[in-house]
């Protein structure tokens, strides 16, 4: 434990400083929630940690002209509790709510849930969905962004270099008749890594009551979360009813079958599905479909 | 690595190591033993404590983190020989039999509290999510929070 050295800058100036003497025993430090452990349980290298959390400039929700921006180092409950991603990626809002407790939820970070890049990583299919991009900064003092897509390889690995860090999270306002909607299931409640979650956001206007565009994001099925271009298709041109909600049911399960097939999870997953299914579809057509509290 | 911080209203500078972390650095450097190690994994709840007015599990913090912030343990609660409304209405509301959650309990349930002065029994419910207990069954405990909030 002794050979670990700990940085603990205050801003981003100070940050890149510590970035350009990175190397590849320099580990990030945002909340700790996942970090933290993995020191503890001794698989992390021993070398330089660079704690983020004490950079309040990366603690913001910004609203641009086009896009909503995230600082990295806002927490999950800040997140869950911000009226700007309510209103434009309420799927985002509802994921971060939804990840571990109260306690992770205060500490751990938007940047720690991407960094981390677990399958199952909550925030990541909101994000995906609209084509979220990263600002990254380097050692070199260099700021480039990079869509999520790049950045996450999946199954607990990204793809930054030792002397980057992720510094921003933006993605583009959607217009008005665009909504969104993420649902999650676990085998516990309240403490729970989730074992499938999917986002759903789509253009729908009330008026025409068509769905377009939809894009749909299933996490926990394979590496990373990825895209399900068939059930996609079955949300495309349709007009939301009860009989659409079973067609999209089965286009999920299709999914599943498809990702998994043979493993030993699939009997579970492609029912459990279902449920998420259930779930998203209210969220999204409550209001125009009866029968969400069934 | 120095360590300045406040616990419990008091300035404190402790000795720590790199790797440390917040959890030891408050039991094994300050002997405040209410804050309990459960899981080590954030899965239990028996390490919460509030840090800037937020309960966080001690045990996913590396004690250099908490540099210069505000920190509260259940030893923190009693104030001048009193007991905290909260911790009387636990005793009361039979909310502790083993006690080993109850510290964590305590510190949730007061977080919430400072937060939100009347919270619903949901708000209740989330707010405890992350603390385990093999005993009460909860609703004890839920029963404990919401007497303390109409006292
Ligand atoms: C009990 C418990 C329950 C949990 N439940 C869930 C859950 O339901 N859903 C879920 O998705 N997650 C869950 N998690 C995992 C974790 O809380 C989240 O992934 C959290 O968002 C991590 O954020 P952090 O700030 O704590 O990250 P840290 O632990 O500080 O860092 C995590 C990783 O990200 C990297 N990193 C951090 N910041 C940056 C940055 N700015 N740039 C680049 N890389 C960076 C770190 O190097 C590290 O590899 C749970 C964890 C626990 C302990
Ligand atoms: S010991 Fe920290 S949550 Fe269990
Ligand atoms: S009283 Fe025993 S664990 Fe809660």
């Amino acid at each position: 434990m002794s050979e670990i050295i700990i940085k603990t800058p205050d801003n981003l100036e100070a940050l890149i400083e510590c970035l350009v003497c990175a190397n590849e025993n320099t580990g990030l430090i945002s909340g700790g929630t996942d970090f933290v452990i993995q020191l503890s349980q001794r698989k992390r290298y021993r070398g330089t940690i660079i704690d983020l959390s004490r950079i309040n400039d990366l603690k913001y929700v910004k609203e641009d002209k086009d896009v909503i921006r995230i600082g990295s180092g806002t927490t999950l409950t800040d997140i869950s509790e911000n009226k700007l991603i309510k209103k434009y990626l309420p799927s985002l809002s509802q994921a971060a709510g939804q990840v571990g407790s109260t306690q992770i939820r205060n500490r751990g970070t938007i940047a720690g849930n991407i960094g981390n890049a677990s399958p199952c990583a909550d925030t990541i299919p909101p994000l995906m969905s609209v084509g979220a991009s990263l600002k990254i900064v380097s050692g070199e003092g260099k700021i480039y962004e990079k869509t999520i897509d790049e950045v996450v390889i999946g199954s607990g690995r990204n793809n930054l270099k030792f002397d980057e860090a992720i510094v921003e999270i933006v993605f583009p306002k959607l217009s008005n008749d665009y909504i969104s909607a993420f649902a999650k299931l676990g085998t516990r409640k309240a403490v729970t890594i989730s074992k499938i979650n999917a986002a759903v956001a789509l253009k729908y206007s009330p008026k025409e009551k068509l769905i377009e565009d939809a894009k749909v994001y299933l996490g926990a099925l394979g590496p990373k979360s990825f895209r399900s271009e068939i059930v996609e298709e079955a949300l495309n041109n349709k007009i939301p009813s009860k009989e659409l909600l079973k067609y999209f049911s089965k286009a999920l399960t299709k999914q599943v079958d498809i990702s998994i097939a043979g493993r030993s999870s699939q009997v579970y997953k492609r029912e459990a599905i279902k449920g998420i299914g259930h779930d998203i579809f209210y969220k999204l057509f409550g209001n125009v479909v009866p029968g969400g509290d069934s | 690595m120095k360590l300045e911080f406040i616990v419990n209203d008091k300035h404190e500078i402790i000795d720590v190591y790199p790797g440390e972390r917040l959890l030891d650095a408050l039991r094994n450097k300050l002997g405040l033993t209410s804050v309990k190690e459960g899981c080590g994994e954030g899965e239990c709840g028996a390490c919460t404590i509030i840090m800037d007015g937020a309960a966080v599990t001690s045990c996913t913090i590396l004690a250099m983190q908490a540099k210069g912030k505000e920190i509260i343990t259940t030893e923190g609660l009693e104030k001048s020989g009193e007991l905290d409304i909260l911790q009387e209405s636990f005793m009361k509301n039979g909310a502790i039999q083993c006690g080993y959650c109850t510290p964590g309990m305590l510190m949730s349930s007061k977080a919430l509290l400072i937060k939100n002065p009347n919270p619903t029994k949901e708000e209740i419910k989330r707010a405890i999510e992350g603390n385990l207990c093999r005993c009460t069954g909860y609703t004890k405990i839920i029963n404990a929070v919401l007497d303390a909030i109409e006292r």
